[in-house]
């Protein structure tokens, strides 16, 4: 721990000391007249708690700057988590839930709770969140979202309208005739990123919204380029879920220009920027938890 | 069980974790000193497991990560090469005290191997190093994060003209700072022919590589990590496990 505003500490907990996190709490608790909630940010994928290119480590920190306390951790498997062996992902990913809410209990008292993640750390989000009265928030970066009926159409006009995909398109042609043939059909072998992913069912996302709808809660999405197979407009989400009040409680942020891992230190800073002004609400009196109108960006 | 914790004092602590010897009396600590920038991304899982399989042999060691990387505070634009030197030097003098060994062994991989050896030069307190995948030099890493940023620039085929401007300056996605940057130049490959050639292994995965230091021992894992062209992929740990523990465990 080291920073005049805040303290970090290790945690080892659960059974046997499974389980992994660093707690970030700010050296002077935010004063509001309502409790905080305390932000867990759930590891995705193979990368470990710190976060792709240590997006988790910088947000704890920034969300600390705040007033909010956060729990970064590496799930089972991950980092310095060992594996659970005998459980499916899903069973594994629920053991460690009920083992990070009862850690986060006996340090911090019982707070609302705000579950936050990336690529598979948003599925998992989505899908513990209908299930925990606590959990009053997510911020979801590339969740799954569904096609609608425009999504053919403004995919054609984004692919043909779009110079840089010419040049692009010429680079790979001429590449492709300067590369061996045997070489070429490897590297160019398209890997379904999305099947890696045990993704929710639109059944499961729309249970996890209405649940934080109920608990007068907030959600923010973002949508970076990896979500173009199947997200291509700002406020997709909310129209394929066709939830009454969804922008009264949810943020979307279509981002095209950004990759899913964010590489450049560019989109980081402004995805901490946005990530730290929607979070900003909770500051606000509970009279008006939620920003008044749905803000839908095309960055 | 390993022990985590923050070390160092002020305002700019570095995060550790201690394994402590599974099996032995652990006479050797090793110190692992990671790569930097998406490097120590893609290697957090072979060097846990290498921590693991050392101290199973006997071997205190401690992972730690510099300041402005990894769960370490600061952040990478406001630190330069000598704070990186100070907390090697540090994390050796902590893994000391916590284990109480005399014997020490530094593993460094890619720019670490740099790192290291400007911090053990021709000290005689150190054991051993083992150069895992060494950068060239200080100059030549600085080019090969800029392809790296390069590639970033090829593959995102939306980023819009005045992002790709704004984040010329960057390094393979990382603000460095002009210190830094300077550091990285200062580094040239007298950095690798300071060191007694008896102490330095190299692991290689690339059996084309140029050893840092003519003639030192080389052990080709005989895999391709692509190190400019994959930010992301983790590196597992298989086949290079052995070799590193092999090198590492050389009486």
């Amino acid at each position: 721990m080291s920073d005049p505003v805040l303290t970090e500490e290790p945690l080892q907990f659960g059974e046997g000391g499974r389980l992994f996190g660093i707690l970030t709490l700010p050296a002077t608790p935010a004063r509001t007249a309502h409790a905080l909630p305390v932000f867990v940010l759930l590891s995705a994928g193979a990368l470990h708690r710190v976060g792709t290119f240590r997006l988790h480590v910088r947000l704890s920190r920034q969300l600390a700057r705040m007033g909010f306390s956060s729990l970064r951790v590496d799930l089972a498997g991950i980092g310095d988590s060992p594996r659970r062996p005998g459980l499916t992902n899903q069973e594994s990913v629920t053991a460690d839930y009920k083992e990070i809410v009862s850690v986060l209990e006996s340090r911090l008292g019982q707070l609302p709770l705000v579950l936050a993640g990336l690529c598979s750390g948003a599925d998992n989000a989505i899908k513990l969140t209908p299930g925990d009265p606590r959990i009053v928030g997510m911020v979801l970066l590339d969740p799954i979202c569904f096609r609608d009926d425009g999504f053919k159409a403004r995919a054609l006009v984004l692919k043909y309208t779009n110079p840089d995909l010419y040049v692009s398109w010429l680079k790979r042609r001429l590449k492709a005739l300067t590369t061996p043939r045997r070489k070429r059909k490897e590297d160019d072998e398209p890997l379904d990123y999305l099947a890696l992913r045990n993704l929710p069912t639109r059944e499961q996302v729309r249970a996890a919204f209405l649940s934080i709808r109920e608990r007068q809660g907030r959600v923010l999405s973002v949508f970076t380029q990896y979500a173009l197979p199947y997200y291509n407009r700002a406020g997709q989400l909310g129209g394929v879920l066709g939830l009454e009040g969804y922008p009264q409680f949810c943020t979307e942020i279509y981002w095209p220009q950004a990759e899913h891992t964010y590489p450049l230190e560019l989109h980081r800073r402004r995805l901490l920027k946005e990530v730290g002004n929607w979070a900003g609400a909770y500051l606000r009196p509970r009279l008006n938890p939620c920003p008044p109108v749905v803000r839908l960006q095309t960055a | 069980m390993i022990e985590a914790f923050f070390f160092g004092a002020g305002s700019a602590q570095r995060f550790a974790t201690y394994h402590p010897p599974a099996a032995g009396s652990g006479r050797l600590l090793t110190i692992i000193c990671p790569p930097l920038c998406s490097e120590y991304m893609r290697t957090h899982l072979v060097l846990r497991e290498l921590a693991i399989v050392l101290s199973g042999k006997g071997q205190h060691v401690l992972r730690f990560d510099y300041r402005g990387t990894g769960d370490s505070f600061g952040e990478l634009a406001e630190v330069g090469i000598s704070d990186w030197l100070e907390d090697i030097a540090l994390a050796v003098q902590e893994g000391r005290e916590l284990s109480g060994c005399t014997s020490v062994q530094l593993l460094g991989v890619r720019a670490g191997a740099l790192l290291v050896c400007k911090y053990a030069g021709a000290r005689d307190d150190v054991q051993r190093l083992v150069l895992w995948d060494p950068v060239p030099d200080g100059a030549e890493y600085l080019r090969v994060l800029k392809r790296v940023q390069a590639s970033i620039f090829e593959r995102n085929r939306y980023l819009s003209h005045r992002e790709r401007r704004e984040a010329m300056h960057e390094y393979g996605g990382y603000w460095l700072s002009a210190s830094m940057v300077e550091g990285f130049r200062s580094l040239d490959a007298s950095t690798y022919s300071s060191v007694p050639k008896h102490k330095l292994h190299v692991v290689s995965t690339s059996p084309a590589a140029d050893l840092p230091a003519p003639g030192v021992f080389q052990g080709v894992a005989g895999v391709a990590y692509g190190w400019e062209t994959d930010l992301e992929g983790p590196i597992l740990p298989q086949p290079l496990l052995e070799r590193l523990t092999a090198c590492l465990t050389l009486s």
